[in-house]
């Protein structure tokens, strides 16, 4: 059985970056109050609690640096069987090492990665007009 | 509310039958857990009147097994939530009590976690599980729907600043497996763990096998909370509570952005103060070990081990009797059964009341404990407790 891989759900809150990786740029959500970023983003600032948000434009040439990941063997959802083993990591990028994303590194071997390393984002269409960001080794 | 340090004790403690298919509702196994902590107060369900308990939507409410034991409590409560909603409702018992309110409650968690709805999940439809998962968009398109892979991200990261290796965390595994081999009523008994066995054993998700991961199983397990004054007419040994602080948040809601900060570091500053203690006086504990990652970052938080050092601790023995720290003696969720934390509260009553007498499963001579409840890095609950 081939399942299809799960899409991100556009909300009221994050439709901005999910719209700006259909575009295969990055969008991250920023509080104008207290200056901080916040990523997942959400209704209002996490860290002050502001409603005075705003999203900044990072374009679609991203780095970044692996800050832990992990390699799964199992698929524990849907569309990943042929994916495995899968690396699951964390990034922490270049220009707002504040914001750290969710993603897979791409064509590594579980052996080649390690926390660290430098990776760079890249956009992988799930659909004709959806994409997500991802990662690859620099 | 004043320092309530001493004045509160439990003084009942029971469970159903421990199975992987119970064949039976979550209601009939709350019913035989509430029944033997009443028995072991020697309480009748009338002096009772206040029923809590939690859950993920897989159990019976409090309303229903007050029915079901024959009695119309003043209160009942029942909230959604996992690892430290023991400690949570056991403060809240306190308050209503503290408050005149109420005098004596019963907290249950009961739940067919093997043959019903099973946290490890599967059959989840992808886009209710987004909305669901707070900032769910950003982890389960790239495969990570699992507790032991968000956890794994949380360990790897630890273990990358500490030096913590995948032996240390068999140690954890190995002790506590170690524990439930004198536990009859343990899932894994008659199943011992080797270190070899435990490295030879191939990762789900790095850095976690399968011994890493806690256990599912169907039980039911209650305890009864009263005043100090109240415990002193129960057939048990009461034990008290010297400190307790209920889910203390870390401070924003998106956990995996800090791996850093976890709402245990905050907890223990508080119990600390409020049982007037220190980590040196803890002579036994249980940790919540979802993971056994997380007795290890615990261990950490509440100084019961430095930074640094915890890997050491746990190497030289000291999870196991006779060690510096005997943890989890029953097994834990790792190896004993898991009920979201409330089967390591039972044990430490136990071990407290120095309920086993002369047996080798008795921590010898053991006054304090410390019980920890966690709910992934983002809430933490925790007492301590002495006789
Ligand atoms: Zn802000």
């Amino acid at each position: 059985m081939n399942f299809a891989k799960p899409i991100p759900v556009k909300n009221q809150d994050n439709h901005p970056y999910w719209d700006a990786a259909d575009r295969h740029e990055l969008v991250v959500q920023k509080c104008q109050s207290c200056g901080e970023y916040a990523h997942p983003p959400g209704p209002s600032c996490a860290k002050c609690g502001s409603s005075e948000l705003s999203w900044e434009n990072f374009g679609n040439d991203i780095n970044g640096t692996v800050y832990s990941f992990i390699v799964s063997y199992r698929a524990f959802l849907p569309g990943f069987q042929d994916d495995l083993p899968l690396i699951i990591a964390i990034v922490e990028l270049e220009d707002a090492p504040q914001v750290k994303i969710i993603g897979n590194i791409l064509d590594c071997s579980p052996k080649c990665v390690e926390i660290g390393m430098k990776v760079k984002m890249t956009w992988k269409q799930l659909s004709d007009d959806r994409a997500i960001p991802q990662w690859i080794q620099v | 509310m004043g320092n309530i340090k001493d004045r509160y004790a439990i003084v009942g403690v029971g469970e159903s039958e421990r199975s992987k298919n119970s064949g039976t509702t979550p209601l009939h196994l709350a019913l035989d857990a509430a029944r033997a902590a009443l028995n072991d107060a020697g309480l009748t369900a009338k002096d009772i009147d206040g029923v809590m308990n939690y859950s993920e939507n897989d159990s019976c409410t409090s309303h229903q097994l007050a029915t079901y034991l024959g009695v119309r409590p003043k209160y009942v409560k029942d909230i959604l939530g996992g690892g430290s909603s023991t400690e949570m409702l056991i403060a809240d018992a306190i308050g209503l009590i503290e408050t005149g309110q109420l005098n004596t409650v019963l907290i249950y968690r009961s739940m067919n976690g093997r043959s019903g709805v099973r946290m490890g999940g599967g059959n989840w439809d992808m886009n209710m599980l987004q909305n669901v998962i707070e900032g769910g968009s950003y982890i389960i398109p790239y495969g990570a729907g699992a507790p032991s892979q968000w956890f794994g991200l949380f360990a790897s990261r630890h273990m990358y600043e500490t030096g913590l290796t995948k032996e240390h965390l068999g140690h954890v595994c190995v002790s506590f497996y170690e524990h439930a081999q004198r536990n009859p009523k343990a899932f894994f008994y008659g199943k011992p763990l080797t270190m070899e066995e435990y490295l030879q054993t191939p990762e789900l998700t790095s850095p976690f096998n399968k011994h890493d991961c806690c256990l599912e199983s169907d039980e039911a397990n209650a305890i009864i909370v009263t005043s100090a004054e109240r415990a002193k007419d129960c057939k048990s040994k009461p034990v008290y509570i010297m400190g307790i602080s209920a889910r203390q948040c870390i401070s924003h809601a998106h956990y995996w952005s800090n791996l850093s900060e976890v709402a245990s570091d905050y907890v223990a500053k508080d119990i600390y103060q409020k049982a007037g203690v220190s980590p040196a006086d803890i002579q036994v504990a249980s940790i919540y070990d979802c993971f056994s990652w997380v007795v290890l970052r615990q261990l950490e938080a509440y100084g019961l081990a430095p930074r640094g050092e915890v890997g050491d601790f746990v190497a030289t023995g000291n999870l196991k009797m006779g060690g510096r720290l005997p943890t989890n003696t029953a097994g834990g969720m790792l190896s004993e059964g898991y009920t979201h934390g409330m089967n390591n509260v039972l044990e430490i009553v136990r071990q407290i009341r120095h309920e086993y007498g002369d047996t080798d499963r008795q921590v010898k001579n053991c006054e304090i404990g410390i019980c920890t409840g966690w709910a992934g890095p983002d809430i933490a609950g925790a007492m301590i407790l002495r006789n």
